[in-house]
């Protein structure tokens, strides 16, 4: 049983090794596009504690990094204070502009408000909520609105949303989904969002948006949220936002190519190394089950 | 793990075994195993690979629960007023975590080795399927400890086992969930809040 132990440490600290030294981060790629900063940004990321999410806002914001995005926007289960966290912690370890938010967790929807400073309650209908972001300087977007939140969101509230999630990671496991987030977007005049709603499985980013921002700035991010200068790219290569800025983008060329990278939804990273701290991690943490939990005489 | 009364009967006529760190290491050591699985797992789901920057901290903070899970263990001991070493105690309870182990590194291959998109199906498959029958069959597990490891009667190993499971997952649902908890049940029990 101790050679058993001895293995599995070998084996974790293995793959902890090669894990830590294959983990780069991509290199810094802004782009510049009609005269805007395009930056990728994630506005639908939790974190642990109290919002069902499994990385602290410290090791989120530098998961984001890792993932190539710009920006993220932690948004806590009816509280912000972990977004205020982060943010903190991602200018302590420069990490990426984390943007202040909450995702209001209402029995009846639920809606990101970015940009806020204070809790909102979420014990109000919809139109109200979005007024109390508004009055914080924030922008409200509707998170995943498939058919089951829709009677939530009257002509009123949709008159004063700014924005909605038309893709999220929920579209790629089903096509009626899919097909919901389309129609509510395509209900209202609203900024096109791509979100991946991080829990803490899988890729941050692997639904995010393109904003085309003034400054590359919380202000710069939501003035460009409010006026709709936004593209979000399906995996398929389909675009949703602004029509003028996707042709822009299209002719360009280099947006389109980023985009299909991240929202490739391909293996996890390739390499030796990566492949090795997988399979070694595995097995390590399998024999270290084993030769820990094992009630012999000898334990 | 796969016949946990007979384990808990064996182990529960066995002396105290003396590891080689000391006594205290005794109730600390399968606890520790449990927060070193849970933060690699988290670096295994996230990246598919474990690095130092992730799981490092999140062995540090998921340790949260073994330490409700000994909070509650502690409850119980203190209900029954059972006296003898809380370590040992500790330490065969930690014992019949395996369902739980293995399961968490179930989670691990899927996200490690399944590309994204279709990881999400299989999470989803292996969060409620596999999940209740962890859920069960360490139910049993832990009902075995009692009654076997600790010396309960049936009834009495239950309600042990019972007071465990509500104060240590109502510890980790808090924490876990937070304040998002109380609009979720209430949009699965179709109950509306305020105006």
């Amino acid at each position: 049983m101790t050679a058993l132990r001895w293995v599995a440490a070998c084996l974790i600290l293995a793959s902890l090794a090669a894990g830590t030294v294959a983990d780069t981060r991509p290199a810094d790629a802004r782009l510049i596009l009609g005269g805007y900063h395009v930056m990728a940004v994630d506005f639908h990321v939790h974190s642990f504690p109290l919002s069902w999410a499994t990385l602290a806002p410290g090791e989120t914001a530098m998961e984001a990094r890792r993932e190539g995005l710009d920006a993220i926007a932690i948004v806590g289960h009816n509280h912000v204070w972990a977004s205020k966290a982060g943010r903190w912690f991602s200018q302590m370890a420069g990490g990426p502009l984390v943007l202040t938010g909450e995702e209001i967790v209402s029995a009846h929807y639920h809606l990101l408000a970015i940009g806020i400073d204070s809790t909102i309650d979420w014990r109000q209908p919809a139109a109200r909520a979005i007024e109390q972001i508004h009055r914080q300087g924030g922008v409200a977007i509707a998170a995943h609105p498939i058919a089951q939140y829709w009677p939530a969101y009257d002509a009123q509230a949709k008159r004063a949303l700014d924005g909605a999630e038309v893709l999220h990671p929920i579209a790629y496991g089903s096509g009626e989904l899919a097909a919901q987030l389309r129609q509510f977007y395509n209900s209202a005049p609203l900024t096109a969002i791509g979100d991946s709603d991080y829990h803490g499985m899988g890729p941050m980013g692997l639904c995010r948006t393109y904003v085309f921002s003034t400054a590359e700035t919380q202000a710069g991010i939501l003035d460009a949220v409010r006026r709709g200068r936004t593209v979000v790219y399906e995996r398929a290569g389909r675009a949703y936002g602004d029509a003028e800025l996707i042709r822009l983008a299209a002719a360009d060329g280099r947006l389109p190519r980023i985009a299909s990278g991240a929202a490739s939804g391909a293996a996890p990273a390739a390499g030796f190394l990566s492949a090795f701290s997988r399979i070694a991690g595995i097995l390590g943490l399998t024999v270290a089950a084993v030769a820990g939990l094992a009630t012999t005489r000898s334990s | 793990m796969l016949r946990p009364a007979a384990a808990y009967r064996f182990l529960a006529q066995q002396p105290q075994p003396r590891p080689a760190l000391g006594g205290a290491w005794l109730g600390w050591r399968r606890p520790l195993l449990v927060a070193v699985v849970l933060g690699c797992t988290m670096s295994l789901i996230t990246s598919a690979s474990l690095t130092l920057h992730l799981a490092g901290p999140a062995t540090f903070y998921w340790g949260f629960v073994p330490l409700a899970e000994i909070a509650a263990l502690a409850a119980v001991c203190r209900r029954t007023r059972r006296t003898g070493p809380f370590g040992r105690t500790v330490d065969l309870f930690f014992a019949g975590h395996g369902p739980w182990l293995f399961w968490l590194i179930g989670l691990c291959g899927i996200w490690s080795f399944v590309p994204p998109i279709q990881a999400y199906d299989f999470t989803r498959v292996w969060l409620y399927g596999a999940g209740a029958i962890v859920i069960v069959w360490s139910a049993y597990i832990d009902f075995c400890f009692f009654r076997f490891a600790m010396g309960k009667k049936p009834a009495r190993a239950g309600g042990d086992l019972l007071v465990q499971r509500l104060v240590s997952w109502t510890i980790v649902v808090a924490v876990f969930g937070g304040p998002a908890i109380v609009p979720e049940v209430a949009a699965r029990l179709g109950v509306s809040f305020g105006p």
